[in-house]
C-alpha cells in the first residue's frame, strides 16, 4: 500500500527527497526525509532511491526493487553487513504524507511520474 | 533575514583563514532578492581584495521547479570583468544549505588551499598533498579524507594551476559551467578546491502556501513540450543540432537532472562497456557525464568521432579544461585528431573570444522547447539574470515559461514575507546587466 | 497544546527558590529545583540521549552526567535523582561493580530517586545471576522470561538475551498500550503509548506497588513473536512499578517513558519527580555556586562546532550501511553516531546570540580534542568500511568515546544552561534557540 518507485524512470532530481523533508520538518531539508536518493556513484552514473516503510527499507536501483525487512530473519548472515541491520535510524518511516489530503508530496513533486501509488 | 535563508554572510580572508560573519540583512534581499545580484554588490564591497563570492539563488532549494542554482562570480581572468559562473547538479543546492548564504573569499592563500563548507564553518585547509592531482583524484582525496561520498567539490585540475585560460572549475567530476577561466582565478589565489556539503534547513513563510503553490507550478511545468523528453538528445534536437543528438546517442546510458530540475539534461555517455546495461558497472570510470552540452556539440563540430569526444570531454573534466573554448581553440588552429588533442592537452593554449556579458554563454543562447515570445540575446541575458537572480536552473530557465518573472517574483514574496516586486526584479536585473 | 510548558514553567519557577539552608536531618520535604544525574556509563546506549532531550523540555535543567567512575566517586552525593535508561543491563552491573552498586544503595537509603527503563527497570530486579545480584533492590519478577526461547518472527538480534539457563525475550518492539492504575502520581487516566525497546513486563510483590500495565497494542507496534504469546507475556502484567529503599523510592519503566515521541509519558515522568521528592527530601545537596557565567571567545565555539559538524558530515554519510557490530550483548548500527552528533549540533546550533556554553574554555578545549579525535575516528571507520577491513576494534573504541564526548559536553552545557537559569536578571539566557535543524519534529505538530 506504499508508494512505489520505478527506478528506470527516476532522473535523480531529489525532488521526493525535498518534499518529504517538507512533510517531516515544515521548512526546506533534507536531513529528516524518508526517502532518499542513493547518489554516492555518480562517477559509475549509478543511482537509484530508497524509501524506509516501516517494516521495510525498498532500494530501487536499476537492477530492480530490493525490499530489505527491516530485522527480517536473515539466514546464515554473520553478524556484518546484512539486510537486518536498521539503518535510517533518525528517519521516520513513510506515513504516505496522512496529514494531506491530497496524499503522498513526493508523488506529486516528481517530476517525471517515478514515484506512484498501485 | 529569518526566511529562505540562513541568515549567514561569510567574509572568509584566505590569507589567514578568519572568519567573519553577518546576519543577511532584509533590507539588502528587499532591495536586490539574491543570487548573482547580491553576488554582486559583495564583490563591489570587497572589491579591494579581487574576491570570488559563492552564494545561491533566493528560492535555491525550495521546491519551486528547477531551482538548483548556486553562484561563483569573480573577476574573470578572460574579460577582466565581473562574471557569475553557475553552480550546478547538486552543487548550488549543498551550497545553499551549507549554512551560508554567500561566502566572500578574499585575498589569495599562502599554499595550495582547500576552503571546506560546511554547518556555517567555512575553513581554510592545506592542500599541499592536492596540487598536481588531477580533478578526479582531488575529488575522490576529499571525499575520502572527509569521509563522505556527498560531498559537492568544485575543483580546479593541472590546466588551471598550469595558468591555463582555458581553466575550468569543475563540478566534481564532471564539467560544470565555467567559460570564464575561473579555474584559473581560483589556482591564481592558490584554491585547489572549495568542497561544500549542506545539512541545514530553511524555513519558508506562508510554508503551506508556498508549496502548495510549488505543487500547481509543477504540474503547469509538466505541460510544456519538453514533457516526456530528456537527455542531451531531446536538447540537440531543442536546439535544431539534431545530427548531434544522434551522434552521441548510441553512447547515452542514463540522463539526470541537476537538483529538482525537472528536465534531464545531463546525460552519461559510457565509453567503456554497454550504455544499455543500467546495472552497477564493473569499471570505476566507465564514462563522462555529459554536463556541458554545447562543450559536447562544440567537439561533435571540429569532426570528432562519439565516443573519441567522449573520450576527450573525459581527459578534459580531468585536467580541469573548459571544452568548449578547447574546441574553439582547436578549430582555430586546425587540430581535429582527437588522439593528438588528447596527448597535446597540456600544451594547447592561446586566446578564446571572451563572452560578451557576465553570464555563461554555457546555457545555449535561444528558447528551448518552449515559446517565450521572444528571443535574442538581449531576452537570453535578461532571462540569465532572472535566472541566477532567484537561482532558477539556467538551461531550465530556457524551457520553462510557466516559471515566469510574475511567478518567480510572487514566489519569492510568498516565501519570504518582504515587499518583494516586478520593480524590485527589474532593478536587481538592471544592477547585473547595466 | 504544549505539555511540557506548564513543567518548564515550574522547574525553571523553582531554580529562582534560594536553597533551603539547614533542612535539619535532611527530613524536610525538599521544594526546590531537584539536580538530576543521568547516567551515562559502561551497559547504557544512546538512549540517555531521550532523557536529555525530554528533561529539557520539561525544564529540569540542572542535569549531571554520570558513568561509573563518577558513581564509584560519589557523584550520587550530589544529586536527588538518577536516571538510568536503556543498554546492556549486564554490561551496567559489571561496570557499576561492587562499588557502583553499595554508592547507588546508600544513595537510594538516604533518600534518592531512582528512574529507570527498559535496562534501567531490569538493573534492581532481583536476581540470583552475577553481577545482578548486586542490585537487589526491588521484588519483583519479569514475565518475559522463558526456558525454552520462543520463534523469532522478526528481528533475532533484538529478540532474546540468554539469561543463566533461560532467555529473556522481547515479545514486541515499538509502541504499546498502557493503562494507569489509579495510583498517585499517576492516578487515573487515560490509556497512554509508550514504545517497548526490550524492557520488562513485571509481577510485582510485596509493598511494590503497579502504577500502569501493559493494556494492548497499537497499529505501530511490531510482534517479534506469535501475537498470542505476546498478550500472554504483556497484557496485564506491570509496566511500571515503585518500590521504596529506606528513604529513597524506585519507579521502574518497562517501555521508554522517556522517549520524546511521548509526551503524555514524558509528563508522567515529571509528575513522578515531584511526587517522590516532596516525601523523601534529601540531605546531601551542596549549594550551587552563585558564578555568572563568562561568554566564551567566538572562536573557542566555533572550533567546538567544526569538529562536531566534521563529524556529523560523516555519521549522515554511514547513516544507511549496513555494517553493524556486537557490542556487549548489545547490537550497534552506524546510524546511531548519527544520533550522538544530532544531539550535540542541536545544542549548538546558535552561532549568534546566546552562547549555548560559556565559562570554562579549557573544558571546551577538551571536549573540542575530543570531538577532532572522534571526526578523525569516523573517517578512518568510513575508509575501512569501503576497504571491506574489520572494524569491529575501531567501531566500538568510538561508540565509547562519542557516548564520553557526549555526555561531557551536556555536563557543560546544562551547567551553563543551569547558571544562566539562575543568575541575576542581565545575565538571564536569551531564550532565542538558533535557527532550527532538520529533526523531523514538526513545528504544527508541536504546536
Ligand atoms: S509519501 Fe510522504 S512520507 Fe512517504 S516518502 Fe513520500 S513524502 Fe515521505
Ligand atoms: S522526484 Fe522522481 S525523478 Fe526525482 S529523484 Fe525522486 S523519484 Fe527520482
Amino acid at each position: 500500500m506504499g508508494v512505489k518507485i520505478d527506478p528506470l524512470k527516476c532522473n535523480a532530481c531529489m525532488a521526493c527527497e525535498l518534499a518529504c523533508g517538507y512533510h517531516r520538518d515544515d521548512a526546506f531539508a533534507l536531513l529528516s526525509s524518508c526517502v532518499v536518493l542513493y547518489r554516492a556513484k555518480d562517477r559509475k552514473d549509478y543511482y537509484g532511491v530508497m524509501l524506509k516503510e516501516e517494516e521495510s527499507l525498498i532500494i530501487a536501483r536499476p537492477e530492480g526493487l530490493e525490499v530489505n525487512r527491516i530485522g527480517a530473519v536473515d539466514e546464515g548472515s554473520s553478524d556484518k553487513g546484512d539486510a537486518s541491520a536498521k539503518p535510517m535510524l533518525l528517519r521516520e518511516a513513510c506515513d504516505l504524507c496522512d496529514d494531506r489530503d491530497d496524499g503522498p508530496l513526493c508523488q506529486q513533486m516528481c517530476p517525471v511520474g517515478a514515484i506512484y501509488q498501485d | 533575514m529569518e526566511f529562505l535563508s540562513s541568515d549567514n554572510v561569510g567574509v572568509l580572508d584566505l590569507a589567514t583563514g578568519e572568519v567573519s560573519e553577518d546576519e543577511l540583512a532584509e533590507d539588502l534581499v528587499a532591495e536586490k532578492i539574491g543570487g548573482a545580484a547580491i553576488n554582486a554588490y559583495l564583490y563591489e564591497q570587497h572589491q579591494d581584495a579581487d574576491p570570488v563570492v559563492l552564494g545561491s539563488g533566493l528560492l535555491t532549494g525550495t521546491l519551486v521547479p528547477g531551482t538548483s542554482l548556486g553562484l561563483m562570480s569573480a573577476k574573470s581572468p578572460l574579460t577582466g570583468a565581473l562574471c557569475h559562473v553557475p553552480i550546478v547538479q547538486y552543487a548550488g543546492m549543498e551550497l545553499k544549505y551549507s549554512g551560508f548564504d554567500y561566502l566572500v573569499l578574499r585575498g589569495k592563500a599562502p599554499e595550495p588551499s582547500l576552503v571546506w563548507i560546511h554547518d556555517g564553518i567555512a575553513d581554510v585547509e592545506p592542500a599541499g598533498d592536492l596540487w598536481g592531482q588531477d580533478v578526479w583524484q582531488t575529488v575522490d582525496a576529499i571525499r575520502s579524507n572527509m569521509g563522505d561520498e556527498m560531498i559537492q567539490v568544485l575543483a580546479v585540475g593541472p590546466a588551471a594551476e598550469r595558468g591555463s585560460s582555458l581553466a575550468a572549475v569543475m563540478n566534481n567530476f564532471w564539467p560544470g559551467a565555467d567559460r570564464f577561466a575561473l579555474g584559473k582565478a581560483l589556482a591564481e589565489r592558490n584554491i585547489k578546491a572549495i568542497a561544500i556539503r549542506g545539512m541545514g534547513l530553511l524555513e519558508v513563510a506562508e510554508d503551506e502556501d508556498f508549496v502548495e503553490r510549488c505543487v500547481e507550478l509543477l504540474a503547469k511545468v509538466k505541460e510544456g513540450a519538453w514533457a516526456g523528453k530528456q537527455g542531451f538528445a531531446d536538447l540537440a534536437e531543442a536546439m535544431g543540432r539534431p545530427e548531434a543528438g544522434g551522434w552521441l546517442q548510441p553512447l547515452i546510458h542514463r540522463s539526470r537532472a541537476s537538483f529538482n530540475v525537472p528536465f534531464a539534461y545531463n546525460s552519461f555517455a559510457m565509453i567503456e562497456g554497454d550504455p544499455s546495461v543500467l546495472t552497477e558497472p564493473d569499471i570505476d570510470e566507465p564514462g563522462v557525464l555529459v554536463s556541458d552540452p554545447l562543450g559536447a556539440m562544440a567537439l561533435q563540430e571540429l569532426g570528432l568521432g562519439a565516443a573519441e569526444a567522449a573520450g576527450l570531454l573525459r581527459d578534459c573534466a580531468k585536467d580541469g579544461l573548459d571544452a568548449a573554448n578547447l574546441a574553439a581553440l582547436c578549430q582555430a588552429q586546425g587540430k581535429t585528431d582527437a588522439a593528438a588533442i588528447s596527448a597535446a592537452l597540456a600544451d594547447i593554449d592561446g586566446e578564446v573570444a571572451a563572452p560578451s556579458g557576465p553570464f555563461s554563454p554555457w546555457a545555449p543562447a535561444q528558447p528551448l522547447l518552449a515559446d517565450f515570445g521572444e528571443s535574442g540575446d538581449a531576452w537570453w541575458q535578461r532571462r540569465q539574470a532572472v535566472a541566477y537572480i532567484m537561482g532558477l536552473d539556467p538551461i531550465f530557465a530556457l524551457m520553462s515559461p510557466e516559471l515566469s518573472e510574475e511567478v518567480l517574483v510572487e514566489m519569492a514574496a510568498l516565501g519570504t514575507e518582504l515587499d518583494i516586486t516586478a520593480e524590485t526584479l527589474d532593478q536587481a536585473v538592471s544592477s547585473l546587466l547595466g | 497544546m504544549d505539555l511540557y510548558q506548564p513543567y518548564t514553567a515550574r522547574n525553571h519557577g523553582l531554580a529562582l527558590v534560594p536553597e533551603p539552608g539547614d533542612r535539619a536531618g535532611g527530613l524536610a520535604p525538599w521544594s526546590g529545583h531537584p539536580r538530576i544525574a543521568v547516567y551515562t556509563g559502561g551497559g547504557s546506549s544512546h538512549s540517555w540521549l531521550w532523557l536529555v532531550e525530554i528533561f529539557e523540555r520539561l525544564g529540569f535543567w540542572d542535569l549531571v552526567f554520570a558513568d561509573e567512575i563518577d558513581v564509584a566517586r560519589g557523584a550520587l552525593d550530589q544529586v536527588q535523582v538518577l536516571a538510568v535508561s536503556g543498554g546492556d543491563t549486564f554490561g551496567m552491573a559489571r561496570a557499576l561493580g561492587p562499588r557502583g552498586a553499595a554508592g547507588l544503595e546508600s544513595f537510594l537509603r538516604a533518600g534518592g530517586l531512582y528512574l529507570g527503563s527498559c535496562a534501567g527497570a531490569y538493573l534492581p530486579l532481583n536476581s540470583s545471576k552475577e553481577p545482578l545480584n548486586l542490585f537487589n533492590w526491588v521484588p519483583a519478577k519479569i514475565t518475559n522470561l522463558s526456558r525454552h526461547l520462543p520463534r523469532a518472527r522478526q528481528m533475532p538480534q533484538k529478540f532474546c538475551t540468554p539469561y543463566g539457563c533461560s532467555y529473556v525475550f522481547h515479545p514486541v518492539r515499538e509502541e504499546t498500550v498502557l493503562e494507569p492504575t489509579g495510583l498517585a502520581p499517576f492516578g487515573v487516566g487515560q490509556s497512554l503509548r509508550a514504545p517497548l525497546y526490550g524492557g520488562p513486563a513485571m509481577i510485582a510483590s510485596g509493598e511494590v506497588e503497579v502504577l500502569a500495565t501493559y493494556q494492548g497494542f497499537s497499529e505501530r507496534t511490531r510482534f517479534l513473536v506469535d501475537p498470542e504469546l505476546a498478550r500472554q507475556t504483556l497484557l496485564g502484567r506491570a509496566a511500571v512499578i515503585r518500590s521504596r529503599l529506606g528513604r529513597g523510592c524506585l519507579y521502574l519503566f518497562g517501555p521508554h517513558f522517556e522517549h520524546p515521541g511521548y509526551a503524555e509519558a514524558n509528563r508522567l515522568v515529571a509528575e513522578a519527580i515531584y511526587h517522590d521528592l516532596a516525601r523523601t527530601g534529601w540531605p546531601g545537596r551542596q549549594a550551587a555556586a552563585a558564578e555568572v557565567p563568562r561568554p566564551l571567545e567566538p572562536g573557542v565555539l566555533r572550533d567546538l562546532r567544526r569538529q562536531v559538524s566534521n563529524a556529523r558530515v560523516v555519521a549522515l554519510g554511514l547513516e544507511d550501511h549496513p555494517a553493524r557490530w556486537r557490542i556487549g550483548r548489545k547490537l550497534y548500527e552506524p546510524a546511531k553516531f548519527r544520533v550522538f552528533c544530532e544531539a550535540l549540533w542541536q545544542r549548538l546550533r546558535s552561532r549568534r546570540g546566546a552562547l549555548p556554553l560559556a565559562g570554562d574554555p579549557e573544558a571546551v578545549e577538551a571536549l573540542t580534542a575530543a570531538w577532532r579525535a572522534i571526526a578523525e575516528g569516523l573517517r578512518a571507520l568510513k575508509r575501512e568500511l569501503a576497504l571491506e577491513q574489520d572494524t569491529q576494534a575501531r567501531a566500538e573504541a568510538l561508540f565509547s568515546a562519542i557516548n564520553r564526548a557526549t555526555a561531557d559536553f551536556m555536563d557543560i552545557y546544562f551547567r551553563n544552561a543551569y547558571r544562566r537559569l539562575t543568575a541575576p536578571a542581565p545575565f538571564r539566557p536569551d531564550p532565542a534557540p538558533g535557527r532550527r535543524l532538520p529533526t523531523g519534529d514538526r513545528q504544527r505538530r508541536q504546536a
